[in-house]
């Protein structure tokens, strides 16, 4: 365990402050060039590259570049691999030749012998301008100065029976990355490596200051006493910033996963949406639904308008007597849930159209919901449905059974039919489906209350638990939409979306808070946890397009639908839109989530190596370093009896741990079980709990059982590493629901005792209560109700912990999957007991 | 006096453990009776050759006077039907069930404390550890085995692989007392069983000997390993011929022990073999299958000739490695393998990777119901998630068999070489 801490950082941390000055000098200067170079207002890199055009280069005004060249680099990538080169080899020289002589040297004729030559070669002999920057050509002749020693010492190696001389090295070498990494100065590196031959060789000893003056100087100014960095940095000190260093590691993870999330809408990241499947071809076919259907579409509205302030039993006896004129089959379903409380039922009533060139084994489902999800009555949707079913009764060209759903409501109805289709209802509470059709291929739900004239379509597709529909199907939609109807379409309320970063982001971030709460948000997303790919469509905005041309878009997606030769698989089931045609994918997006939850593991595995290896003894650290270096004084006096491994107590963090993971069942428990009205003040109780706990908890552990040092940082690393297991485990089920709870719990990666500084404790416990989801959720809630004065605390109390919304997804399994997926004699096993 | 006083405290405390454990499991199975068909359900608990399922498959066929094994579900061996015929229909009196099943656990649990007390992990005939004084009492033990959440789980899913951990369980245990026909008895129900625990019999035997050996009247290890195969096959005879006399004919060998060896039923589980050779070529398949088995019966001989001072800790890494390797393995395979690993407290301190491997396999416990989630039941997914888990739990898994055999080999070795003791060693 002591190689994972200590592989080299300690020792390349030491190394970096052990930098001599000159190359100390040399490596900031680079980086704080290039730093200067990312602003576009002022271009740095033609003020200093070495431009061999122009005529006044050996002129005072531009002389400079002779010097600056090689300071200057094109990108970071330029920049990084050349420091990483240089710094080794520059350290080399100056330990050898010392800061002064270095400092002489590399301001003088090493930096302009090479340019020189370079630009007399280029313009007198090539007659080319190719302007050059960047350290390479240092790297290059210091690496032919030390091929020179090496070959002086050790002049061949032998490979196989040839020997090559040693100082060829760096010659390959500028081959090698001349053929290898593009835009490289292949001449300007060969000018670097002359002049650095013939330093090597003692040809330019002459242009080094001589000894006497450097003395004089140093002894002079004192340099060996004034400049920092000439005496070594203790070791001590490396070592005690190396042993702090995974918060840092873990800051970083968090900062990088945040941004991660914000560069997502930029066009580098994002993708443009696309068909993946080609069967389904959409908006390649004409669309007839217009003309006379129009009439009967009015008829069909008068006849829904009047069925308003009607009763469910009547208005489905009314919609079976027309389903039945029309020729279809018609199956009627009651259903009674109770939910927390409350008892919702009603009876659905849908019709089957038996596919003409089809054999029943699969089937398109439209929804019209009586009300929507607002409660709205769906006036125009459901007599644009039942004009449709009719228009689609006289093709012949169905190959897929096409079933009109009417619930009466938007969730509880839909829920109970999707769940007796798969038949994993309770058929106590809900009835069986008396005709059944095939597996169902894909879900359009239309939701048109308003009357008015319409100027797009809003397509809502989260699902319950964050699953989305696939992405084909919306894609299908936006483009028959769009491209065939010349209507807009537009997503998470974004009706006015510009395709700015900023609109797209707010696109996203809506998004992910729906992912996030997992709840119905229309009558389509009880489909989703079956595998059936769904959408609700709402028309939205004053425009002129009428219902016809609703009509004729859901036309359009159900001949795309008809044309499937399998279930919808090609394209994305994890993405996030940001705006109706750009997409981040899975692969994109999922480090962002990944790296929050790795940093509590990180965080995790470094407490707990920490507790098995106690801090060295105290001989090495001077007087001043002790007394920083002691957090509590049982850790150190523990670690001076047994210097190195120790025995962790590991009882009392994993008994607490395991508690407070199975004390989160209790709310489980009861939001499940609590009725609808208490469940807004159950909240706010478990939320307060949450609050008061962790405090009287802390005060209970350390007033009754003292514990250590060494259990504190145990009980923290067990809790991180549970919660980064959780979240990344979660974060394969529903990303935006693990990224905001990952978010919200980044503090307590860095919780620690704050031993001298009470205050900062407490700070840190009140950021802590601030950031607790309860609360956060709370005041989001509070927030909305005061903003919109509507109800926002039913909305909080959806998406409570992470527990319960992995519990929902699991619970939501069902049979049919099995019997499809599973292999077949468990089918027949699970038949089996009716014989 | 006070021994018996202590002993009696002990009993009085084991009683009350299991008692809170057989509570613990008759809570869950009526507090939640949806939870028992939920596991059952689950491939990781419920494997071909296990299910409880598919034995309700074997029962009906059994009950209406047909071959079990016609329908090709049940995989299990003859001699469960009749016990499980004798039990009212679990889908009507279904706690009759959950006791057997708590019953055996406890059973198990039993064996366990003997095992944890009789302080074989730390000393054994041939070796005793210097660390051997830090160990944790039977009632440790027997606790960490029956409030294992993999334990617990496997008990509500009810596969059959229970009883063959009990078994395999009280063959040691019975080994460890000295009585080597019971021992060799119970090793043979295990193997006829479940075939694989055929390959603890050379360290049953080991451990057997040791534990017997008279120090003034030395017997034979051939001599007693001859008596104890002849013992094992006698018994496991007995079994075929009472297997034969109740189906009425032999195919019941074909159907159990041909389905763990030829491996005809794909179902996925958390084992490496279903996905490996749902993708193999047809005519490579009994290559590979030889190539399988033979990988997993080479550890027995290798593990038995390295660690012969130690035949408890071979039979430990045994049914570690057969958790990980055997073909349809489940998570009774693992909570198998670790109700004997606190045996080996006193090498702890030398486990390297206690940590890795405690959270990869608990990355592996989470993971691997999500994934199958998604490649299931959301199809999102597909089966390369799921195999990529069981991927990462056969690496969590072998870690800590890899780990504890390096712990329990350089206790020995510190033996030797006292000069090293604490110091880190490295292998070039």
């Amino acid at each position: 365990m002591p190689n994972v801490q200590s592989f080299s950082s300690l020792r390349a941390r030491s190394y970096v402050f052990r930098l001599p000055l000159f190359t100390r000098l040399m490596v900031s200067a680079i980086v704080v060039l290039w730093l200067v170079g990312i602003q576009s207002a002022w271009d740095l890199r033609k003020w200093g590259c070495l431009d061999t055009e122009r005529d006044e280069l050996f002129h005072r005004t531009d002389a400079y570049r002779m010097n600056t060249f090689p300071l200057i680099h094109l990108n970071l990538l330029h920049a990084l691999l050349n420091l990483l080169a240089l710094t080794p080899l520059l350290e080399r020289f100056e330990s050898e030749y010392g800061t002064l002589t270095s400092a002489a040297m590399f301001f003088g004729p090493l930096t302009t012998i090479p340019a020189i030559a370079y630009v007399v070669l280029e313009r007198v002999i090539f007659r080319v301008n190719t302007p050059v920057m960047g350290a390479s050509m240092w790297v290059f002749l210091l690496l032919s100065v030390e091929a020179m020693r090496t070959y002086k010492i050790n002049p061949y190696f032998i490979i196989g029976t040839v020997q090559v001389p040693t100082w060829t090295t760096p010659l390959v070498m500028a081959f090698v990355t001349a053929a290898l990494i593009p835009s490289t100065s292949f001449l300007g590196h060969l000018c670097g490596i002359c002049t650095g031959y013939l330093f090597g060789l003692g040809y330019l000893k002459f242009t080094a200051p001589p000894e006497k003056i450097l003395r004089w100087i140093e002894g002079k100014l004192n340099l060996l006493g004034r400049l920092p960095h000439y005496p070594r940095r203790s070791l001590w000190a490396a070592a005690r910033s190396c042993r702090r260093r995974p918060p840092y590691i873990s800051l970083l993870l968090i900062v990088v996963g945040v941004a991660w999330l914000f560069m997502l809408p930029l066009n580098d990241y994002s993708r443009r949406t696309y068909i993946s499947e080609n069967a389904l071809l959409p908006g390649q076919v004409h669309t007839y639904f217009g003309g006379s259907d129009q009439n009967v579409l009015r008829a069909y509205r008068h006849e829904v308008g009047a069925l308003e302030n009607k009763t469910n039993t009547e208005v489905n006896d009314k919609l079976e007597h027309m389903f039945r004129s029309m020729g279809l089959k018609v199956g009627r379903q009651n259903y009674t849930y109770t939910t927390s409380g409350n008892t919702v039922a009603g009876e659905n009533v849908y019709a089957i159209l038996q596919a003409p060139r089809g054999d029943a084994t699969e089937a398109i489902v439209l929804v019209a919901a009586w009300r929507n999800v607002k409660g709205e009555f769906n006036r125009n949707g459901l007599a644009v449905a039942l004009a449709l079913t009719r228009y689609f009764k006289r093709w012949s060209l169905w190959s897929k059974d096409i079933i009109l759903v009417v619930p009466p409501d938007s969730r509880a109805g839909t829920q109970a039919w999707v769940d007796a289709y798969h038949d994993s209802h309770d058929s106590r509470r809900v009835a069986d489906l008396p005709i059944k059709s095939g597996a169902l291929q894909g879900a359009l739900a239309i939701d048109y209350p308003q009357e008015e004239r319409f100027e797009g379509v809003h397509i809502v597709y989260d699902g319950i638990n964050g699953q989305l529909p696939n992405l084909d199907l919306i894609n299908s939609v936006t483009n028959i939409a769009s491209g065939q109807m010349g209507m807009g379409s537009s997503i998470q309320h974004m009706f006015h979306h510009n395709d700015q970063y900023r609109d797209r982001l707010t696109c996203m971030l809506r998004g992910m808070v729906n992912q996030g709460l997992g709840h119905a948000v229309g009558p389509h997303s009880s489909f989703i946890p079956y595998h059936v790919d769904a959408i609700t469509i709402q028309p939205v905005g004053q425009g002129w397009h009428d219902e016809m041309g609703l009509g004729r878009l859901v036309e359009g997606t159900f001949r795309s639908l008809n044309n499937l030769l399998e279930h919808l698989h090609q394209s994305f089931f994890f993405y996030l839109l940001m705006q109706k045609e750009r997409f981040v994918s899975i692969g994109t997006y999922l480090p962002s989530a990944m790296l929050i939850a790795a940093n509590f593991t990180i965080t995790a595995i470094a407490l707990w190596v920490k507790t098995g290896y106690a801090p060295k003894t105290k001989e090495t650290k001077d007087v001043k370093e002790k007394k920083e270096g002691t957090d509590s004084k049982k850790v150190d006096q523990k670690t001076e009896e047994t210097p190195a491994a120790v025995e962790r107590e590991l009882y009392l963090p994993l008994s607490l741990v395991t508690g407070c993971q199975f004390l989160g069942f209790v709310p489980l428990f009861v939001f499940n079980h609590a009725p609808a009205s208490l469940l807004a003040p159950l909240f706010v109780v478990v939320t307060l709990l949450s609050l008061v706990l962790p405090h009287a908890l802390s005060f209970f552990l350390v007033t009754t059982y003292k514990p250590t040092h060494q259990q504190y940082q145990l009980i923290t690393s067990f809790f991180l590493l549970l919660l980064g297991m959780f979240l990344s485990t979660l974060a394969t089920l529903n990303f935006s629901l693990a990224f905001l709870v990952g978010l919200l719990a980044t503090p307590l990666t860095f919780v620690r005792p704050f031993p001298k500084l009470p205050a900062a404790g407490y700070a840190y416990s009140a950021l802590l209560s601030v950031l607790n989801p309860g609360v956060v959720v709370l005041s989001a809630a509070v927030a909305a109700t005061t903003l919109q004065g509507s109800s926002g605390l039913g909305l909080g109390v959806v998406g409570v912990t992470p527990w319960e919304a992995v519990q929902k997804t699991g619970s939501s399994r069902r049979s049919i999957r099995l019997n499809r997926v599973a292999p077949p004699h468990l089918g027949a096993n699970l038949r089996m007991p009716s014989l | 006096m006070p021994k018996d006083k202590m002993s009696f405290q002990a009993t009085a405390g084991t009683a009350g453990l299991f008692v809170v454990a057989a509570a613990l499991r008759l809570l869950l199975f009526t507090a939640f009776p949806g939870l028992p068909n939920l596991l059952t359900g689950r491939v990781e608990i419920s494997t071909p050759v296990t299910s409880f399922k598919r034995l309700q498959e074997g029962l009906f066929l059994y009950n209406h006077n047909v071959s079990p094994y016609d329908g090709g579900v049940y995989h299990q061996a003859p001699l469960l039907l009749p016990l499980f015929s004798l039990l009212p229909d679990p889908s009507t009196y279904p706690i009759f069930t959950y006791i057997l099943y708590t019953l055996v656990d406890l059973l198990s649990a039993n064996a366990l404390y003997k095992i944890a007390e009789s302080g074989e992990g730390g000393a054994s005939r041939l070796y005793s550890s210097p660390r051997k004084e830090k160990r944790w009492s039977g009632y440790v033990v027997a606790a960490l085995f029956l409030f294992n959440p993999f334990t617990i789980a496997t008990c509500i899913g009810r596969p059959t692989s229970v009883f063959t951990t009990c078994a395999i369980l009280h063959a040691v245990a019975k080994a460890l007392s000295g009585n080597i026909f019971t021992s060799m008895l119970s090793l043979s129900f295990a193997a006829y069983l479940s075939m694989y625990p055929l390959l603890l019999l050379p360290p049953m035997v080991i451990l057997a000997y040791d534990r017997t050996y008279n120090p003034k009247a030395p017997k034979s290890l051939v001599q007693l390993a001859g008596m104890c195969t002849l013992a094992v096959g006698v018994s496991l005879s007995l079994l075929f011929l009472s297997s034969y006399a109740l189906t009425g004919s032999w195919e019941f060998l074909s159907s159990t022990y041909g389905t763990q060896l030829t491996l005809t039923d794909l179902t996925p589980n958390a084992g490496l073999w279903w996905y490996f050779f749902t993708e193999m070529f047809d005519s490579f398949r009994s290559f590979f299958l030889g190539v399988f088995w033979l990988h997993l019966s080479s550890y027995t001989p290798a593990l038995t000739i390295r660690l012969r001072q130690q035949p408890l800790a071979v039979i430990t890494l045994l049914l570690g490695i057969f958790a990980i390797f055997k073909p349809y393995p489940s998570i009774a395979d693992t909570s198998l393998f670790l109700s004997l690993v606190p045996c080996f407290r006193h090498v702890f301190p030398l486990l390297r990777y206690s940590f890795v491997t405690a959270s990869v396999v608990l990355y592996g416990t989470f993971l691997g119901p999500a994934f199958y989630h998604l490649w299931v039941y959301a199809g999102s997914g597909n089966a390369n998630f799921f195999y990529a888990i069981t991927l990462v739990w056969s690496l969590g898994l072998s870690l800590l068999v890899s780990d504890l055999a390096f712990a329990v080999l350089r206790d020995e070795w510190e033996v030797e070489r006292p000069e090293m003791r604490g110091k880190e060693i490295r292998q070039i």
